[in-house]
């Protein structure tokens, strides 16, 4: 989903597709920020505030999210601050430390606002429950990540490795990252489950959205992956078609909220 | 070598069982015993593979233990054996291999899982518990999803359609019918399995096995006991197990099973049999797309021919070369987890002593496989059966 886009003297600025009072069904400032730090030259930024704003807590850490998934390094006396409003889903990068006056950003999607309301309410359960969901460990999580999000990948005798693995079949260990998977991919097949054929941790959510769907997609260097679908609600998948990815809240457990890629039709 | 013999088997009825643990596994043990031709009880048992994930979470720690304590197995050296939906068919294996090995004479190998008191929520989460959690299942995926993604591509790459699955569906369920254990137990039309509810595109409710509570239970026993306990002993010929990678995508094919495979060769090579020798086949269809996969990797029909196979309704009882699922198969006779893979050796030890129902009986049967997979093709084990050593 294309973010909306500003600038002024003082900042650069975005919001989602939905503008500035909604981040959409997975979307959050996070998500938002991601966005607007890929699609501006990279260079060094503090976030202590940015962090703050944050609905919920992030299952690792924001400094570690940014550096894996954009080309910008966060350092505490960065050249630029990420900041965000705390009254609408508007994010900024500037050279502030404050901003005076948050823009009105336009929508190019309409909003919902049964369904967004009951998204809400249904991230919020989620995340404050303690959920029959999947169990991955919070050092998995921290490891992965770089993987998960930011595509990084492995290379073992020429041959491109993704999800990351451990030992090859000569007993050797797999050097942890070497390169990065392109963020476009072709899918290979897909389906759309209901939403009581749903896993347990999207069971709030996905009666909301009609269900879920996921894509088994192909990397241009050969490694295959599964993601979850975002903003398909006026498309449908179709094998052989393109999709590029797009970091995402995927699920809310023990007062964390977990980010993962989910696939954007092109 | 030694050879290994099956003298007995029994198990409870696939479903809403209204029995819990140690009820259930009692009532299969009492059937696999009384099943027997000459004295045998479960003293005499030397040691005990019990399959099972515990779903649910009920007795996950030493299950087997348990268990045996309240069949009267009491002291018998046991262990749960853990391989997703293939639990048991890996227990058979590993209670032949005990035997082979010349460590035990007697021995019991069995299944267990209790499905249907969880909450909608719980068993939603148990269900999803052995596809790669951290790769799979954060992408939405259960094995739904997992198998309706091979579906699609299977569709793709072959002259394929989900009318192919829809005649795996109705054989199956007619199968099912008349068999006083299964599940389900409905003759299904054409169209009623062609309507069904969604579940995961492609795949309807009628593609797709019940969740069953269930246990079975099979006594094997070393060749030169076999004729103590029965005149009709049958010959575990062959057994293989193989592996893949855990999640779909990390594999090289979407449409075959390598683990499958890898199995068959190993138990067709030690049982010297060939598929085309093979009188009936219990296979894991867990989805329906899964038994067209099965008949291709099992050498049945040739790569990209199941969905032929299945259309022109060759596994169907006494109608081709090989019955495909004469119990029912998952999708009839149900689906309990870890009693699935001793059910089937359940269902080919009556089969091959000719003790089903009349209107069940394969004709002639002589060689049996069964075919028990872990997962979306993780695991699975393979075993061969015949009446004839």
């Amino acid at each position: 989903m294309p973010i909306s886009k500003s600038s002024s003297e003082q900042a650069v600025f975005a919001s989602s597709a939905y503008g500035q009072q909604w981040a959409g069904p997975d979307g959050d400032r996070l998500t938002i920020a991601l966005q607007l730090l890929q699609s501006e030259m990279p260079s060094t930024i503090q976030i202590d505030s940015f962090v703050d704003s944050l609905e919920f807590t992030p299952s690792t850490p924001v400094d570690s999210i940014i550096e894996s998934t954009t080309d910008w390094t966060v350092s505490s006396d960065g050249e630029f601050h990420l900041l965000a409003s705390t009254t609408s889903f508007v994010v900024a990068i500037s050279k502030h430390e404050v901003i005076r006056q948050w823009p009105d950003l336009p929508s190019t999607k309409p909003v919902d606002e049964q369904q967004k309301t009951a998204l809400e309410e249904a991230w919020m359960n989620e995340i404050m429950g303690v959920s029959q969901g999947a169990y991955v460990s919070q050092s998995q999580h921290m490891l992965a990540m770089p993987s998960r999000l930011g595509l990084h990948a492995q290379e073992d005798a020429s041959k491109i490795v993704w999800p990351p693995r451990q030992l090859n079949e000569q007993g050797q260990r797999i050097a942890p990252v070497s390169s990065r998977l392109d963020n476009a991919a072709k899918i290979l097949t897909w389906t759309r489950l209901s939403a009581v054929g749903a896993p347990s941790e999207f069971s709030l959510r996905a009666p909301l959205l009609g269900g879920v769907s996921t894509v088994l997609v192909e990397f241009s260097s050969g490694p295959k992956g599964v993601f979850m679908l975002a903003d398909d609600e006026e498309g449908q998948a179709s094998i052989d078609q393109r999709v590029t990815f797009e970091v995402r809240r995927l699920y809310g457990q023990d007062n964390l909220i977990h980010y993962g890629l989910k696939a954007l039709l092109n | 070598m030694v050879d290994v013999a099956m003298v007995g088997a029994g198990q409870t009825k696939f479903g809403n069982h209204p029995l819990g643990l140690k009820g259930m596994w009692s009532e299969a043990v009492e059937k696999a015993f009384s099943s027997v031709d000459n004295d045998c009880s479960p003293s005499m048992v030397e040691e005990a593979f019990i399959g099972s994930i515990a779903f649910g979470g009920s007795q996950l720690g030493n299950t087997a233990a348990l268990l045996t304590e309240h069949s009267g197995m009491d002291g018998v050296s046991v262990r749960r054996v853990e391989n997703a939906c293939a639990s048991s068919g890996f227990a058979l294996r590993d209670a032949w291999m005990t035997i082979k090995s010349g460590q035990a004479d007697i021995v019991v190998a069995g299944g267990i899982e209790k499905m249907n008191d969880l909450s909608a929520e719980r068993k939603r989460y148990w269900l999803g518990v052995s596809g790669d959690t951290e790769w799979e299942r954060l992408a939405g995926l259960t094995f739904p999803g997992t198998y309706a993604l091979t579906a699609r591509r299977y569709f793709h790459e072959f002259e394929s359609t989900h009318d192919d699955l829809v005649h795996v569906s109705v054989k199956n369920h007619m199968h099912g019918f008349d068999n006083e254990v299964a599940h389900l137990r409905k003759d299904v039309s054409f169209e009623k399995a062609n309507s069904g509810a969604m579940v995961a595109d492609p795949l309807t409710l009628y593609d797709c096995c019940p969740t069953s509570d269930g246990a079975s239970a099979v006594i094997l026993v070393a060749d030169h006991l076999a004729h103590q306990f029965t005149d009709t002993p049958i010959w575990v010929k062959g057994s293989g197990a193989g592996s893949d990678k855990l999640a779909l995508h990390d594999r090289p094919s979407l449409t075959q099973l390598r683990a499958t495979q890898l199995a068959s060769q190993k138990a067709y090579s030690i049982a010297n049999v060939q598929p085309n020798q093979i009188d009936l086949a219990e296979v894991h269809d867990c989805f329906t797309i899964a038994e067209v996969l099965a008949t291709e990797d099992l050498g049945f029909a040739g790569r990209g021919e199941g969905g032929r196979f299945a259309r022109d309704g060759l596994g169907r009882r006494n109608e081709g070369d090989v019955t495909i699922n004469a119990s029912g198969g998952l999708k009839s006779k149900g689906h309990p987890l870890g009693a699935t893979g001793t059910g089937q050796a359940v269902e080919v030890f009556k089969q091959l002593r000719h003790q089903v129902e009349s209107t069940r009986q394969v004709r002639d049967a002589e060689v049996g496989l069964t075919h028990n997979v872990g997962g979306s093709g993780a695991t699975c084990a393979v075993h061969i059966f015949g009446r004839e050593r």
